[in-house]
C-alpha cells in the first residue's frame, strides 16, 4: 500500500516545482547503476556508441541540474538513439529515463506545449510494457491538472482495459489505481456539471443537465464503491463519494461508508477516516456523545491533532466527571508537543479546564495530574529563557501561562520572576512617560 | 502498418467479438478494441508463408545475390571517394587502393586466383577481366544446397562468421578497411597520417559508421551481416596500426616508396605542423631538426616501410614527430617541475595553451555526447524482431523531431569542415589565444668557445632498457604518478592533438631517447 500512497502524492508533486525535481532525478538514476557509474574495467570494453550514450546522459543530467533546459532538450534528442541499443537490459532502463527526464524537461522548457507532452507520453507508453500503467497514470494526471477532464478520463479508460498476460498481473496494483481514478474523474465531471446546472435558468436545460449528472453519479459510485470496499487508504475517493451521496441526500449510506472506513479492522489505521466521520456527524448535528466517541479514537491515534481542542471543549460541556478528567489529561498531553507549546488557544483551553475543575471542587484531579508532570513542565515551559522568548512572540501567551501556573499553585518559578521584572519595567516606563507628559502639560499651562 | 502484417486473420476476438487485430511489441496479436492479447504470434504467420523450398533464390522483396567481400568492396570504394574528395590524389582510388584490394583478394584466396576458397568450397574459375567495379562471382555463388541464407542478406555470412577460419584466412573486417586505406595512403606518401585518418572517420568525413546506407538497393543487409558491416566503435590507433602491419605481411607487399625530405610525411614537416598547432615558437623547429639528425630518425632508411625486410615495422610517423618535439622540449626546458621559474616563456606558453586545451577537450566531449551512431536505415539482426526494430526506429525519429522542433535546432547538423589543425592562434576572430610563434629561444643557447650549447645542462629520463627483448609492454601507468606534472601535461596535449593514449606517446618518447642517448644515430 505504500506504493499507492506514493502514487497518490503524484498530483501534488507535479504542482510543486523545484523541491521534487532533484528527488525525481535521483529516483530515476538510482536503479540504472550501469549507466552513469561504470568501472574503469567495464569502460575498456565499452563501444563507441555506449560511450557516446554515457557521456550524453551525463551532459543531460548536468544541464538539467543547472537549469539549462534548451541544452538538455538537445541532449535528449541525441540520447533517444539509445532506444535502439541491441542490449535488452539497457533498453528497459533507457525508455524509463527518456520518459522521466523528457517530462521534466518539457515541464520546464519555455516553449513546450500540451501536444509535446501528449506525444511523448504516447511514444513512451508503447515502447516496452513495464511502465505502461505508470505512464498512463501520469499522462492522465497531467491532463487533469491542465483542466482536460474528458481527455484524462479517456486515457484512463483505455488504460483500464489493458491486458497483457503476465505484465498486467505484476502491474495489477497500478491498474487498480487507474480504475479508482476513473471513478474519481467521473466525480470531477459530475462536479463540473453540477456547477453548470446551478447557473442554468431554463428548466429544460436543467433537466438535461441533471440527467447527465445522474449518469456520471452512477458511473462514479459503481467504481468508487468497488474501490472503497477493498482495504486501503482512499481518502480523496471517500471524500468524493460522500460529497455525491450528500448531494443526493443519502445520509445513511454515507454514514455506513464512513463508519466502515474508520472502524473496519481490515483497513490500515488512518486518522483521517475519523476526521471525516467527525466532520460528517458535525454537519448533520449528531449528538455530542457520538462526536465525543469519534474524537476519542482520533485522540488515541494522534494526540496532537488540531481537532483535540474541539474535543476538549466538547468534553467540558458534558457533566460526567470522567470526561472532565479526560479533558484535563488530553489538554496537558497536547501541550507536551512542540507544535502546541506556544499556542495561546491551547493554553487558554487548559486554563478554562482548570478553572472549571476548581469551581466544581475537583482540585484533587488537578493535583493528581500535576504530580506526574511537575518536574517535566517546570523544565519545559517555565524557565527564564522561555519567558523571554514568549514575550518576543506573544505577550498574551505569557499572561495565560502565568495564570495557569497560578491556578496550579506554583508562584515561584524563573518564568514568574522574569515576568514580574518585565512588567515592573514596563509599568515604570509608563509612569515616567506619564509624568513627563504631565510635566510638559503643566509647563504648557 | 499493422494491417498488412495481421491481414488474413479474421477470427473474432474472444472478449469483444470484434475483428480488429494489431501487433504488440512482442509480435503477439491483440484486439484493438478491448486490448485482449491472444496466443497467436507473428512467427506462426511468417513460417506458414515460407515455401518448403529453401533455395537461395527466394529473396524477400527483390534483391540480388551478393557475398560479403562485395560489401567490403563497396565500403572501400566509398571511403576512397571520400578521401579523394578531401584532397587526396585521384590515383589513390583508381590505382593504388584498387590494386591493393585485388592483391589482398588474391593473397587471401578469395578471388582472382585459380582456386578460390569460398562459401561452398566448389572450385571455379574466376574471370579476371571483370570491370573494376564489380566482381563476377555469380557463377560460383550459385545454390549451395541446403544452406539457408534467410539469416543474412549476403550468401556467405554464416561462413564468414566462423572465427577460426577468419583468423587464419585474414578475412576483411571494418577496422581492416581503414588499415588498407592507411597502407594505400602511405604508399602514395599523402599527408594524411593514421591519426588524421582516424579523426576524419570520427567526425564522419570518411564513411565508416553506418556505411551500409551507401549500399545499393539490391544489396539488402540483415541478420548475420550486421556483425561484419555494423560498427559501433571507431577502432583505436593501435589496433589499426597492428592490422595494417598484418595486412602488409599477408599481402606480401614490396618495399614502399621511400619517404624522403620532400615528402609531407617526413618528420621535419610533421613536426612543423605540430609545433604550429601547439603554439610553440617557430625556432623550436630548427632544434627539433637537429635532434632528428642526432637520432638519425630523418633518413630514408629509417622512415621507409619494408614489409619483407628484417625489421618489418610499420613506422608511426605522427607519433614519432610528436615524440621528437617532446624530447626537444625536455632538452631545452628540462621539464622536471623545478626549473620552470627561470624559463619565463614556458610558463606563458602554458598559460595560453592550457585554457584552449581544456575548452577543446570539453567541446570534444560534447560532440561525442551528441554523436549519432544509429542509422536511418535500421538493419535487422534477427528477422523475428523486424517489426520491433522498425517500430523503434520510428519512435526514435519521432522523438528526435519533436525535441528538435522544441529547441528550434535542425535535425541535420553538418559537421564542421575538416582541418589539419585543431587550434587557431593569433588575433583573428574565433582564435584560441595569442600566437607565440614569433618568440625567440636564443636565450636558451649560450656560446662556449666556438660551439653553442644549451643552457640547460641536465636531462632526466625513466629507465630505457627493455625489460623483455621483444615484448616490453608500456610502463606508463605504473610510472605516471612519479613523472613530473609538466611532462605528463605535455603528453596530454600531444596525445589530444593526435587522438592517441598518453601511454602510447610516452612509449615513442622512450624510443627516441634510446636512440638519442645510446648513440644509435651517431654513426
Amino acid at each position: 500500500m505504500d506504493d499507492i500512497e506514493a502514487e497518490l502524492n503524484i498530483p501534488q508533486a507535479q504542482a510543486e516545482s523545484e523541491s521534487s525535481e532533484d528527488e525525481r532525478i535521483q529516483k530515476t538514476l538510482k536503479p540504472p547503476g550501469l549507466l552513469h557509474v561504470s568501472s574503469i574495467k567495464g569502460r575498456c570494453r565499452e563501444s563507441g556508441f555506449h560511450k557516446s550514450v554515457r557521456l550524453c546522459l551525463k551532459a543531460m543530467r548536468d544541464a538539467m541540474l543547472h537549469h539549462r533546459w534548451q541544452e538538455a532538450a538537445q541532449y535528449l534528442a541525441a540520447y533517444s538513439q539509445s532506444l535502439e541499443d541491441s542490449t535488452t537490459q539497457k533498453q528497459l532502463i533507457v525508455s524509463e529515463i527518456i520518459w522521466r527526464l523528457g517530462t521534466e524537461i518539457l515541464y520546464h522548457h519555455p516553449n513546450s506545449k500540451l501536444e509535446d507532452f501528449n506525444a511523448l507520453y504516447e511514444r513512451m507508453k508503447n515502447s516496452g510494457v513495464k511502465n505502461y500503467a505508470k505512464i498512463c497514470l501520469e499522462h492522465s494526471f497531467h491532463l487533469l491538472l491542465n483542466g482536460h477532464f474528458h481527455e484524462s478520463k479517456q486515457q484512463l479508460s483505455v488504460a483500464a482495459s489493458w491486458r497483457y498476460g503476465k505484465q498486467s498481473a505484476t502491474q495489477s496494483l497500478l491498474l487498480k489505481l487507474i480504475h479508482a481514478y476513473c471513478g474519481f474523474l467521473d466525480y470531477f465531471i459530475w462536479c463540473m456539471k453540477r456547477s453548470s446546472v446551478a447557473k442554468v435558468a431554463v428548466e429544460a436545460e436543467a433537466d438535461v443537465g441533471n440527467r447527465e449528472m445522474h449518469t456520471y453519479f452512477r458511473q462514479a459510485s459503481v467504481t468508487l464503491q468497488q474501490i472503497i470496499s477493498q482495504p486501503g487508504v482512499w481518502d480523496p475517493f471517500i471524500l468524493s463519494y460522500i460529497d455525491m451521496l450528500e448531494f443526493y441526500n443519502d445520509q445513511e449510506e454515507a454514514l455506513n461508508v464512513l463508519q466502515n472506513y474508520a472502524y473496519n479492522k481490515d483497513y490500515p489505521a488512518n486518522p483521517n477516516a475519523h476526521v471525516y466521520l467527525y466532520q460528517f456527524l458535525k454537519r448533520h448535528n449528531a449528538p455530542n456523545i457520538k462526536l465525543i466517541r469519534t474524537l476519542k479514537v482520533l485522540c488515541s491515534l494522534v494526540p496532537s491533532h488540531e481537532l483535540i481542542l474541539e474535543y476538549c471543549s466538547l468534553l467540558l460541556n458534558s457533566d460526567v466527571q470522567e470526561d472532565l478528567q479526560e479533558a484535563l489529561g488530553v489538554a496537558m498531553n497536547l501541550l507536551d508537543y512542540t507544535s502546541w507549546k506556544t499556542n495561546v488557544n491551547a493554553w487558554n483551553c487548559l486554563m478554562n479546564i482548570l478553572k472549571l475543575l476548581k469551581s466544581k471542587g475537583l482540585k484533587h484531579l488537578i493535583d493528581k495530574e500535576w504530580e506526574e508532570r511537575k518536574t517535566l513542565w517546570l523544565a519545559m515551559h517555565y524557565r527564564t529563557c522561555h519567558c523571554r522568548k514568549d514575550f518576543k512572540e506573544n505577550a498574551e501567551l505569557v499572561k495565560v501561562k502565568i495564570k495557569v501556573i497560578t491556578l496550579l499553585g506554583i508562584y515561584n518559578t524563573g518564568y514568574s520572576k522574569v515576568y514580574l521584572d518585565v512588567s515592573m519595567a514596563r509599568s515604570t516606563q509608563k509612569r515616567k512617560r506619564k509624568t513627563s507628559t504631565d510635566r510638559s502639560d503643566r509647563l504648557d499651562l | 502498418m499493422d494491417e498488412d502484417l495481421t491481414e488474413g486473420y479474421s477470427e473474432p476476438c474472444g472478449q469483444c467479438g470484434n475483428v480488429c487485430w494489431g501487433l504488440t511489441d512482442a509480435e503477439q496479436f491483440f484486439c484493438k478494441n478491448c486490448h485482449n492479447v491472444i496466443e497467436r504470434t507473428k512467427d506462426v504467420v511468417d513460417s506458414s508463408t515460407y515455401s518448403a523450398n529453401n533455395r537461395i533464390s527466394h529473396f524477400p522483396s527483390g534483391g540480388r545475390k551478393w557475398i560479403v567481400c562485395e560489401g567490403f568492396q563497396f565500403i572501400l570504394k566509398h571511403q576512397a571517394e571520400a578521401l579523394v574528395g578531401l584532397g587526396v590524389c585521384p590515383e589513390f582510388k583508381k590505382k593504388v587502393l584498387w590494386n591493393f584490394w585485388m592483391r589482398y583478394l588474391q593473397k587471401t584466396r578469395q578471388a582472382y586466383t585459380k582456386n578460390p576458397r569460398i562459401t561452398n568450397g566448389s572450385p571455379g574459375d574466376i574471370t579476371s577481366d571483370s570491370e573494376p567495379e564489380s566482381l563476377a562471382l555469380n557463377e560460383s555463388s550459385e545454390a549451395s544446397d541446403g544452406k539457408l541464407s534467410v539469416c543474412s542478406g549476403s550468401l556467405d555470412a554464416a561462413y564468414y562468421s566462423f572465427a577460426k577460419e577468419s583468423k587464419s584466412r585474414h578475412l576483411m573486417t571494418m577496422p581492416r578497411t581503414l588499415a588498407l586505406c592507411h597502407l594505400a595512403l602511405l604508399w602514395m606518401r599523402e599527408a594524411i597520417t593514421l591519426a588524421d585518418l582516424l579523426r576524419l572517420v570520427s567526425k564522419r568525413h570518411v564513411p565508416y559508421i553506418n556505411v551500409h546506407e551507401h549500399f545499393p538497393e539490391e544489396m539488402k543487409i540483415f541478420g548475420k551481416d550486421c556483425k561484419f558491416f555494423i560498427a559501433e566503435s571507431i577502432p583505436s590507433y593501435r589496433m589499426v596500426h597492428r592490422e595494417a602491419s598484418l595486412l602488409a605481411k599477408v599481402m606480401e607487399l614490396p618495399t614502399f616508396p621511400p619517404v624522403s625530405q620532400d615528402c609531407l610525411l617526413h618528420p621535419a614537416l610533421l613536426c612543423l605542423r605540430y609545433t604550429m598547432d601547439a603554439n610553440l615558437p617557430d625556432e623550436l623547429h630548427l632544434l627539433v631538426c637537429k635532434v632528428m639528425e642526432k637520432t638519425a630518425m630523418g633518413n630514408d632508411f629509417f622512415l621507409t616501410f619494408d614489409p619483407a625486410g628484417p625489421k618489418q615495422r610499420l613506422p608511426c610517423y605522427d607519433l614519432q614527430a610528436a615524440a621528437l618535439i617532446i624530447v626537444t622540449m625536455k632538452l631545452l626546458f628540462k621539464l622536471d617541475d623545478q626549473t620552470e621559474c627561470k624559463m619565463f616563456s614556458l610558463r606563458r606558453w602554458y598559460m595560453s595553451v592550457q585554457p584552449a586545451l581544456e575548452s577543446a577537450r570539453e567541446r570534444e566531449e560534447q560532440a561525442e555526447a551528441r554523436q549519432a551512431w544509429k542509422s536511418k536505415k535500421p538493419v535487422v539482426p534477427n528477422l523475428k524482431n523486424k517489426t520491433l526494430v522498425l517500430k523503434r526506429r520510428r519512435v526514435v525519429e519521432q522523438l528526435q523531431s519533436n525535441f528538435h522542433t522544441l529547441t528550434g535546432s535542425t535535425m541535420e547538423q553538418q559537421p564542421p569542415a575538416p582541418s589539419s589543425f585543431l587550434f587557431l592562434w593569433g588575433t583573428e576572430e574565433g582564435a584560441d589565444g595569442p600566437s607565440l610563434h614569433h618568440k625567440r629561444l636564443a636565450f636558451l643557447m649560450e656560446k662556449k668557445g666556438r660551439a653553442r650549447c644549451l643552457v640547460n645542462r641536465k636531462y632526466w629520463h625513466p629507465a630505457l632498457r627493455l625489460c623483455h627483448p621483444r615484448e616490453c609492454r608500456e610502463h606508463f601507468l605504473e610510472l605516471e604518478s612519479s613523472l613530473p606534472r609538466m611532462y605528463v601535461w605535455l603528453l596530454g596535449l600531444f596525445s589530444f592533438l593526435l587522438g592517441v593514449s598518453q601511454a602510447q606517446l610516452h612509449g615513442e618518447v622512450i624510443q627516441v631517447e634510446r636512440r638519442l642517448l645510446r648513440g644509435k644515430g651517431m654513426r
